[in-house]
């Protein structure tokens, strides 16, 4: 073995942040989250410029798949525009020299915090959720070594407490968001803080999906065509938000996720969530060429 | 001023041969393409000093080698490349534990795709089922596989065939047809 053997030639910085170690672990760790669908994967989770829970664990998944001619989309809370999710596209561009796009179409990776897009993701696009706390088993088991024992005998019973408590206290289920979700029959996961009106579109989809948590060190996925179901029981379905009878009143798209736009007199505006399906909707309105795709939700209604 | 980052040669490369086997792996019993033949890209693109291996070829005992990975007998490996694989080889392959199924090993074989045996594959990543021809491995393989594992534990096969790449997570159910 030589000198030259071990050592390779300058460079100012690692292509796409990470260095090769990095990468390889993530590498190696995704294929087994693929293979285990749901369950969670521990990972090292190295340092990026940004703060831990501001999405560098989505961010180290995106570094580890992008290559210059993968086009990059990134969404927080539905907006393409936010702080977050401009800061982190413009990063993933500058050390992976990757063209970004708003559009769902155009895009090969998204990745989002908080949202799934409004438009029917292809079987060639990978999606890559951020997650900030990946155990679903928290809220009834904070200690994450019994979490685990749990996970390992599919002991999952105290979820459905929860769920009964939560219907007999209030009337129906009140979790919001990370509805928690079997995948393939087997793990019980989060599906990170998407709404209720996200999950069935993990159920069967044709692309891939990664979660994410740098913060928690995991990694977990949902392949294509996997099943998620979201924990209902057979005498209370599951109900998304009621969101269908909304409409957008800047784009006056109707049957989608709506933020809430509380106004002086009380009153309330609503906004469609996914933004760019919004601008679309509106440059469509104005005359423009614009293709818009397909959608999950059809009239306000997921077809089962 | 920025200047546009360009990916070096080997990074090019670990990134396409990681995409194939990513899905492979997502989209089991479709082959993917590699950007080149043969097993050194995924030991390029897997393989450092964080791994145990074992290579039945010398070549590329070598190269994994010199990632610094830690050359072991295949009961304590993590990656095994194998050029011919006995179905005993099968009876021996880390599975994980149902607390880690991330310890389950992965497999890297040669095999012949798109002849051979007929299978139909399903679980997750495939579209209701897929049937596919695998041939160069032993037989009773495919049973055998079946056999020492229980879901979640168990390990992942990668199938090369050239520049060709076909996977096998331990999440498919695999029947011989």
């Amino acid at each position: 073995m030589t000198l030259q053997a071990l050592t390779k030639p300058w460079e100012p910085m690692s292509y796409g942040f990470l260095d090769g170690s990095a990468k390889r672990e993530i590498r190696r760790k995704m294929i087994k989250a693929i293979a285990v669908p749901g369950c969670q994967m521990p990972y090292a989770s190295r340092e990026v410029p940004m703060a831990r829970g501001w999405g560098t664990g989505g961010l180290q998944v995106s570094l580890t798949l992008v290559n210059p001619a993968m086009r990059v989309k990134v969404i927080d809370q539905g907006a393409d525009d936010s702080v977050n999710a401009a800061s982190i596209r413009r990063f993933i561009a500058r050390v992976a020299g990757t063209p970004t796009t708003m559009n769902t179409l155009e895009a090969d990776l998204i990745q989002s915090r908080h949202r799934i897009p409004e438009e029917v993701l292809r079987e060639d696009q990978v999606l890559v959720l951020q997650v900030p706390n990946p155990e679903p088993l928290r809220p009834v088991q904070p200690n994450m070594s019994i979490a685990r024992q749990m996970h390992a005998d599919a002991d999952y019973g105290r979820m459905w407490l929860q769920l009964y408590e939560q219907i007999v206290r209030s009337g129906r289920v009140m979790q919001g968001a990370s509805y928690p979700s079997l995948v393939h029959g087997r793990h019980v996961m989060t599906p990170s803080p998407i709404p209720r009106w996200d999950v069935p579109k993990l159920h069967m989809a044709k692309h891939l999906t990664i979660l994410s948590a740098g913060r928690e060190k995991r990694i977990f996925a949902v392949p294509p065509f996997t099943r998620v179901e979201p924990l209902v029981f057979s005498d209370v379905p599951y109900k998304v938000e009621d969101h269908a009878e909304l409409t957008c009143h800047r784009s006056g798209t109707r049957g989608y996720l709506m933020n809430e736009i509380p106004q002086d007199d009380g009153s309330s505006l609503f906004e469609v969530s996914d933004s760019e399906w919004g601008v679309k909707a509106i440059r469509r309105r104005d005359g423009e060429d614009v293709a818009l795709g397909e959608t999950w939700y059809k009239n306000g209604k997921m077809p089962s | 001023m920025s200047v546009v980052p360009v990916p070096s040669a080997f990074e090019a490369r670990s990134n396409a041969a990681f995409k194939a086997i990513l899905w492979s792996l997502a989209r089991p019993g479709l082959v993917h393409e590699m950007p080149e033949s043969g097993m050194a890209q995924i030991v390029e693109a897997l393989i450092d000093r964080e791994c145990a291996v074992h290579c039945t070829s010398p070549e590329l005992a070598h190269l994994a080698h010199n990632t610094g990975a830690l050359m072991v007998a295949p009961e304590l490996a993590d990656h095994v490349f194998a050029d011919d694989v006995p179905v005993t080889l099968l009876d021996c392959l880390r599975r994980g534990s149902d607390l880690h199924p991330d310890d389950g090993a992965t497999l890297i074989a040669h095999a012949e795709l798109t002849k051979g045996a007929r299978l139909r594959m399903t679980g997750p990543g495939i579209d209701g089922a897929v049937e596919v021809m695998i041939g160069g491995l032993p037989g009773g393989f495919w049973q055998r596989r079946a056999q020492v594992m229980r879901y979640p534990m168990g390990f992942e096969i990668l199938l090369v065939d050239g520049a060709r790449i076909l996977g096998v997570p331990r999440s498919t159910v695999v029947e011989v047809l």
